[in-house]
């Protein structure tokens, strides 16, 4: 429920401060990392690569390795450090980024969450599970092969020179040597006062021909004012063209050629650039592949990554650009038929590419603007800014009554329409300001999303079903405080939908329906509510098997069963030790899980409804509330006190009186539409009958004032049914006062012995309502009095009410 | 008898002395019924008239209630049933809600009567003690300041501590 602390006076040090930015800032990047990964399966399973993506993620634990070094999170530092490892060898190619690397990358997003709710204190630290990756981590790492250095080992180069490359460069050089370019050694003589322009110039020259690998002294044919270098060049084209497109005074070009003879690519008939990637990349689907088009951004990235590791800066960055060119007769984008491997960058397209490169660079840019445009606040800061608001509502009745009064003094009449008009003011204003503040409240669905196409992926592998998870909506936002609390009751439902509800393959293949199985996502406001959808194409629910698995598991009796409709039959799974499994797997089956999401979504003033097809899929909806801030309750008095019922609870509120009643051993129940429904008399269940009002509270306030009659006799009461999770009961109250919004808060520490108590909320006049908790109270009731007896006793079935009908906007009287 | 109180003077150091000057505590009295309490100033965050109180079913004895003040909820605890002084709670016009900051939570304290503000050197306080061996731990000491009253001095972390 809402835990609105009122705090925000609370003194903060700027140590706690710094541990709570340090919390914030290291989910983001957890989150961010989580959907690179998921972008990344998503280009591996096409066969295909994303060096731009490997780097991401590389960026992103080496950002989490800084952070958790500063924070003395060691456990995460330690994790990040063998990430780094890792992924560094697989921006260098040095392992591939096969499904077991993406399934460790996977898991270790897992655990940095779990470090995190662990250094928050919510958890006990996953020391174990990170040894075990650490362990599997460092497996990966001695599978790593040389990755084709004896490409490399074909040409006549100084081995001096290869002792002194980088290993990104010689990643570079192996990856194009691979690709089947050419290679070119270029000498040239600079003048050290011209140096930089003149290199840059070269670059520039050189750049649409090819790619500079590298640039090194030569240390000879240098004078005191001049310096030679040696500059590797990979190059597509022949040495004609090169020497003609650099051409000047102290430079010579010449090939590296291959030890064996061999035909040097470039300088044979050039293949079509596409062909030869297309090639690789389908005998090789997972591996890494820094195409070249998209290593110009890569380049600029890696760059930066050395600057911001004060690692191996490079003296000058090459802007971005394509390093490559325009393969022969590609002079324009687009002559390249399509190729049947989507989100593959084509070697070739070197005019987009570049194009790519300086919008994603651009892109950059603009997420860091907007990064600091975004400030994070503490949640409980809101909450005290909607206390104040509440404040603001009440000093807004007072002005109320007093504008009433001042038009009804005739001697007072002339300010009477300036008062009124200020008061309206007012009104407008504070509605804006609570509208604002729940607004910021508001956080997409989508946070929660990530999470669940993580599992999704997770849960399928580990199951061998093929599931395709398609998300709309993401961007529907609802309360912060909601989204941390759905995440657990919908991983419930997709990890049912997958297990139960998806069939295998071959099953599917055999009935006629894609191979691949598909579980949608749906998201949407509806009014005041938001609306989650979760359908799968899967075998659908069969009401027989959900029958036979309730009386197996004396749920129901048969002659209940007969009686139940279609919908009444779904919802059976809803109840508390419901499986149809008789074997428990890893996934569920265990029996907990419906009950739970049913139960949590409740909570969360919630309901849950089922529909399902044999044979065609099943659908479940989840209907919330946008904010918890602020609830919908039913007014109501007891012995003279303002109770408040959440309407999400409350089924339907009929006129009651004592000759309903049935009473089997002391207990009292009615009954309701053929069903029995057991009551509990709310003054009784808090002993209210025998308090005193009014002896001890303030003269000048509103004391409660006693009850006419005594509750339960001759007076009319009414009988409020509340249901949580399909357990019902009656509660029996004085007078049904209306239908209310109002603002929850969390009882103090000291109340804590207070059950069945949700909160209060400020009814005005300076006066305290307290807010029922209606799932407590239920589950107190049917604890004490077990409605299986009287339920036997009366022989009516029990009903459960379809999730469609516990609403409150119906029914009431 | 001078004699006496001198020599227990001489048995401390100057520095000792000094210190104690200025370890003088500030604490709040007021009254619980006949009886006169105190407590530190530090933990007061606000002395308020009685507001209109909920009662809260099922809490524990000594609570009142819960009431708002300026939109948050306050606990409202009654010490004299909490020392079982009394088990009915009564409010007059002299009746008065000590909001405190207590291990935490604030907690409205009823109380009978505010008195006033003593500043008690150290040498102003008996241990608990001198109330028998075993005292509870909210009871931290009896305050004798000039002019005669005797404050049973509380430490409210104890008393909400549970």
């Amino acid at each position: 429920m809402a835990e609105n602390t009122g705090g925000g006076g609370r003194g903060e040090s700027a140590g706690d401060k710094a541990r709570e930015e340090f919390f914030s800032e290291a989910q983001e990047i957890v989150d961010g990392l989580s959907r690179d990964l998921l972008a990344l399966d998503d280009v591996c399973r096409r066969g295909g690569s994303d060096a731009e993506l490997v780097n991401d993620v590389f960026r992103a634990v080496h950002t989490l390795k800084g952070l958790s070094g500063l924070f003395g999170a060691a456990m995460m530092s330690g994790l990040s450090h063998e990430l780094e490892n890792l992924l560094d060898d697989l921006r260098l190619g040095r392992i591939e980024l096969t499904a077991q690397v993406l399934d460790l990358l996977f898991q270790s997003v897992e655990l940095y969450g779990r470090i995190l709710a662990a250094a928050k204190g919510d958890a006990p630290e996953p020391a174990p599970e990170v040894k075990a990756l650490l362990a599997a981590l460092g497996q990966v790492a001695q599978q790593k092969g040389g990755g084709g250095g004896s490409v490399v080992a074909q040409y006549e180069l100084d081995p001096g020179l290869l002792g002194v490359l980088t290993e990104y460069e010689e990643h570079r050089l192996r990856t194009n040597l691979q690709a089947g370019l050419s290679l070119y050694r270029m000498r040239v003589q600079f003048q050290l006062a011209t140096i930089d322009s003149a290199l840059d110039d070269l670059k520039s020259k050189t750049r649409p021909h090819g790619e500079i690998i590298t640039f090194l002294p030569t240390g000879e044919g240098g004078d005191s004012e001049s310096v030679e270098l040696e500059i590797l060049v990979a190059s597509r084209e022949n040495l004609g063209v090169l020497k003609g497109a650099v051409a000047g005074p102290n430079i010579s070009v010449e090939e590296v050629r291959r030890r064996d003879g061999g035909p040097n690519p470039a300088a044979s008939i050039p293949p079509p650039p596409f062909e030869d990637a297309a090639r690789r990349d389908a005998s090789d689907p997972y591996s890494v592949s820094i195409s070249p088009p998209t290593t110009s951004g890569g380049d600029a990235l890696l760059d930066e990554i050395n600057a911001a590791s004060g690692g191996a800066s490079r003296t000058s960055a090459p802007p971005p650009a394509p390093s490559f060119p325009p393969g022969p007769g590609a002079a324009q984008p687009g002559t390249f038929p399509p190729m049947g491997l989507p989100g593959m960058p084509l070697p070739g397209m070197g005019a987009n590419a570049n194009a790519n490169a300086n919008v994603s660079g651009n892109q950059r840019e603009l997420t860091l603007r907007s990064v600091t445009q975004t400030v994070r606040v503490d949640i409980r800061k809101l909450d005290h800014l909607m206390n104040i608001v509440g404040e603001l509502a009440i000093v807004r009745g007072v002005v109320a009554r007093l504008s009433e009064r001042v038009r009804l003094d005739p001697d007072l009449k002339e300010i009477a329409p300036d008062l009124h008009r200020l008061h309206r003011s007012f009104d407008r204003h504070l509605a804006q300001m609570q509208n604002g503040i729940l607004e910021v409240r508001m956080v997409p669905l989508g946070q929660v999303f990530d999470k669940l196409a993580r599992i999704v992926r997770q849960i399928s592998r580990e199951h061998d079903k093929q599931v395709n998870l398609v998300i709309t909506g993401a961007e529907t936002e609802i309360d912060k405080l909601i989204v941390e609390e759905l995440s657990d009751p919908l991983m419930h439902m997709i990890r049912n939908a997958i297990d139960h509800g998806i069939e295998d393959k071959d099953e599917r293949m055999r009935v006629g329906k894609p191979p691949v199985g598909t579980i949608a996502l749906n998201a949407f406001q509806k009014g005041n509510h938001v609306v989650l959808e979760i359908e799968d194409d899967g075998k659908g629910m069969d009401p027989a098997v959900i029958i036979a698995a309730a009386i197996r598991k004396g749920l129901v009796s048969e002659s209940e069963a007969r009686e139940m409709s279609h919908k009444e039959i779904l919802t059976l799974v809803f109840q508390p030790g419901f499986t149809t499994r008789d074997d428990v797997t890893s996934l569920s089956g265990r029996g907990v899980g419906m009950d739970i999401v049913k139960t949590n979504i409740s909570k969360l003033g919630g309901v849950v409804d089922i529909t399902s097809d044999i044979g065609i899929g099943t659908k479940m909806t989840i209907t919330l509330p946008i904010t918890l801030a602020i609830i919908s309750v039913l007014m109501l008095e007891v012995a003279g006190r303002t109770f408040c019922m959440p309407l999400a609870s409350v089924e339907e509120a009929i006129v009651f009186d004592d000759a309903m009643i049935k009473t089997f051993e002391g207990r009292e129940v009615m009954t309701q539409r053929g069903a029995t429904l057991p009551i509990v008399r709310l003054a009784k269940l808090f002993h209210l009958e025998g308090w005193r009002p009014g002896v001890w509270i303030n003269e000048a306030a509103a004391t409660p004032k006693p009850p006419e009659v005594r509750p339960g006799r001759k007076a009319k009461s009414y009988c409020i049914v509340a249901s949580v999770a399909d357990r019902r009961v009656g509660f029996i109250v004085d007078r049904l006062v209306g239908q209310q919004d109002i603002v929850i808060k969390a009882l103090g520490r000291s109340l804590k012995k207070a059950r069945g108590l949700a909160g209060a909320t400020e009814l005005g006049d300076q006066r305290v309502g307290l807010v029922l908790d209606a799932a407590a109270l239920i589950n107190e009731v049917l604890a004490s009095s077990p409605e299986g007896r009287i339920a036997g006793a009366l022989e009516g079935p029990r009903s459960p009410k379809p999730a469609s009908d516990v609403r409150g906007d119906g029914g009431m009287l | 008898m001078k004699a006496l109180v001198s020599r227990r003077g001489e048995g401390r150091s100057a520095l000792q002395r000094a210190d104690e000057l200025g370890k003088r505590a500030e604490y709040l009295a007021f009254m619980l019924g006949t009886e006169a309490y105190a407590i530190q100033i530090g933990n007061i965050v606000e002395i308020l008239k009685p507001l209109p109180i909920t009662e809260v079913p099922r809490a524990d004895p000594e609570v009142v209630g819960v009431m708002s003040v300026r939109g948050r909820l306050v606990t409202v605890v009654d010490l004299k049933r909490r020392f079982r002084l009394t088990r009915s709670f009564t409010m007059d016009k002299k009746s008065r809600i000590l909001l405190v900051d207590a291990a935490g939570e604030l907690i409205g304290l009823l109380v009978d009567e505010v008195l006033q503000v003593y500043r008690l050197a150290e040498s102003e306080v008996e241990p608990p003690q001198v109330l028998g061996t075993e005292q509870p731990p909210h009871v931290v000491g009896i305050g004798r300041p000039a002019g005669g009253a005797v404050l049973l001095l509380l430490d409210l972390a104890p008393l909400f501590l549970e």
